[in-house]
């Protein structure tokens, strides 16, 4: 006992020695301040790139015409799958994972189970990147890449990988309708004859008219591709609809 | 001062020492030095290492005094400085990652203190004493939340700010915990 109370006198001794000669120094409030803000502006950021790279990720698949192909049934799922950009989703996952970790410091995220924090987590981001999708950010960005009026991120949405159509998948306007089925006009101005027949899926409407924007899932050859699927895209669902008013729309 | 300090609350001496009564320190090693020895016992076995990470808890605790706020609890901060700090000895020492993703995390189970049958079956003193005699031979997740509740005198929702995990976590490995070293207990012949 007696060696126990000078064991505690000796650390206590040792603590405060070191407090009274200055060797150890108090942080002054403004140290947490400044890193209470630190984080909370780095946890800012990587909110907006998350959100970013998730709406640019729909964003691109909308644009390529990939976003479509589940309508198509297996195949088109398959196709899907694999055109989805994994490299993206790999760095939003690694984003997302981060902010788990930044929100665990927080008491009303880790006194309740992982799985809640990272579905609300996910749930959110998911959320908000498809509500910023929806808007004309993206088109914005890509008609100003286009005009070349963006110079640093202009490269990401010039990049001609970004937005490539996936194998077989071709994505533009019906410029007229033929006997065998339409002329569809892309956005590089080529033309391609497309056969529809008996076989070919419609997943949504069958009627299709001169200067409907549409997706065609099919094996090219020369100009000519034969229908395995085509998909009318609804106007709102078209990026290339929410161009500034300073692009006038192609094919129309 | 003496006495008069001796009987203020934890938070009210913070609270002084953060405005510059830095003196006062000496009244919070003496009331915690012994609660986090013995817990920092159950971490690591060496004496030399428990005094020399006593004294850089007490350290850390000073100088990062002035970022608790008083409205908390000062003891459940003071274990979280703690936990931080053995667990960054242990895996310096052992150079072996301490697992942040657990089931018990990630799919807790409702648990709470008061409807758990083994609690009404092994009083709180009895407990005690099977503690000290097998805990040991427990795993670390399930080790650190036995001795806050038992000999740190937390509650569940302390330990899982101290912890930063799941109240049902801490409600869970007390449990197993429990279960785990009264059949050590049992097995080992000890008698209560």
């Amino acid at each position: 006992m007696i060696m126990n109370n000078q064991e505690q006198k000796s650390i206590e001794e040792v603590v405060l020695n070191k407090i009274k000669s200055g060797e150890v120094k108090m942080r002054p409030k403004i140290y947490f301040v400044l890193k209470t803000t630190l984080i909370a502006l780095s946890v800012f950021v990587v909110i907006l790139f998350v959100l970013y790279l998730v709406s640019f990720i729909v964003f691109t698949m909308r644009a390529s015409g990939a976003w479509f192909l589940p309508g198509f049934g297996p195949l088109g799922a398959r196709t899907f799958l694999f055109s989805l950009p994994w490299i993206l989703i790999l760095i939003a996952v690694i984003l997302i994972v981060a902010l788990e970790v930044f929100a665990k410091h927080f008491t009303f995220v880790y006194r309740r189970p992982i799985v809640y924090s990272m579905l609300i987590i996910i749930a959110l981001v998911l959320l908000g990147g498809f509500i910023i999708e929806r808007t004309s950010f993206h088109p914005d960005l890509f008609w100003r890449a286009r005009e070349g009026h963006l110079p640093l991120m202009g490269r990401i949405y010039r990049d001609p990988n970004m937005m490539v159509e996936p194998q077989n998948v071709h994505h533009g306007v019906v410029s007229e309708l033929t006997e065998e089925g339409f002329r569809l006009k892309k956005s590089n101005d080529e033309i391609l004859n497309v056969v529809v027949s008996g076989e070919t899926q419609f997943p949504f409407e069958k009627e299709i008219k001169e200067g409907d924007i549409v997706v065609v899932m099919g094996e090219r050859n020369d100009d000519t591709v034969q229908a395995f699927g085509v998909r009318r895209i609804n106007d709102e669902l078209d990026i290339f609809q929410r161009r500034p008013p300073r692009f006038p729309p192609e094919g129309r | 001062m003496g006495e008069e300090s001796s009987q203020q609350k934890d938070e009210e001496i913070v609270r002084q020492i953060q405005s510059g009564k830095i003196g006062l320190f000496a009244v919070l090693i003496n009331r915690y030095e012994d609660k986090i020895k013995r817990y920092s016992r159950k971490f690591l076995s060496d004496h030399e290492d428990i005094n020399d990470v006593l004294q850089d808890i007490f350290i850390k605790v000073y100088k990062n005094i002035r970022s608790f706020d008083t409205k908390r609890k000062f003891s459940s901060w003071l274990y979280r400085i703690a936990h931080n700090e053995l667990i960054n000895t242990l895996k310096k020492r052992k150079k072996k990652t301490l697992s942040l993703f657990d089931l018990d995390i990630l799919f807790p189970q409702s648990a709470n203190d008061s409807s758990n049958s083994l609690n009404q079956q092994i009083d709180r003193k009895d407990m005690e004493k099977i503690i000290d005699k097998c805990i040991d031979q427990v795993e670390l997740k399930y080790r650190e939340p036995i001795i806050l509740y038992y000999f740190g005198g937390l509650n569940y929702r302390e330990i899982a700010d101290v912890m930063q995990i799941p109240i049902s976590t801490v409600g869970i490995r007390i449990k197993r915990g429990k279960e785990i070293m009264r059949s050590i207990f049992e097995k080992s012949g000890y008698n209560l």
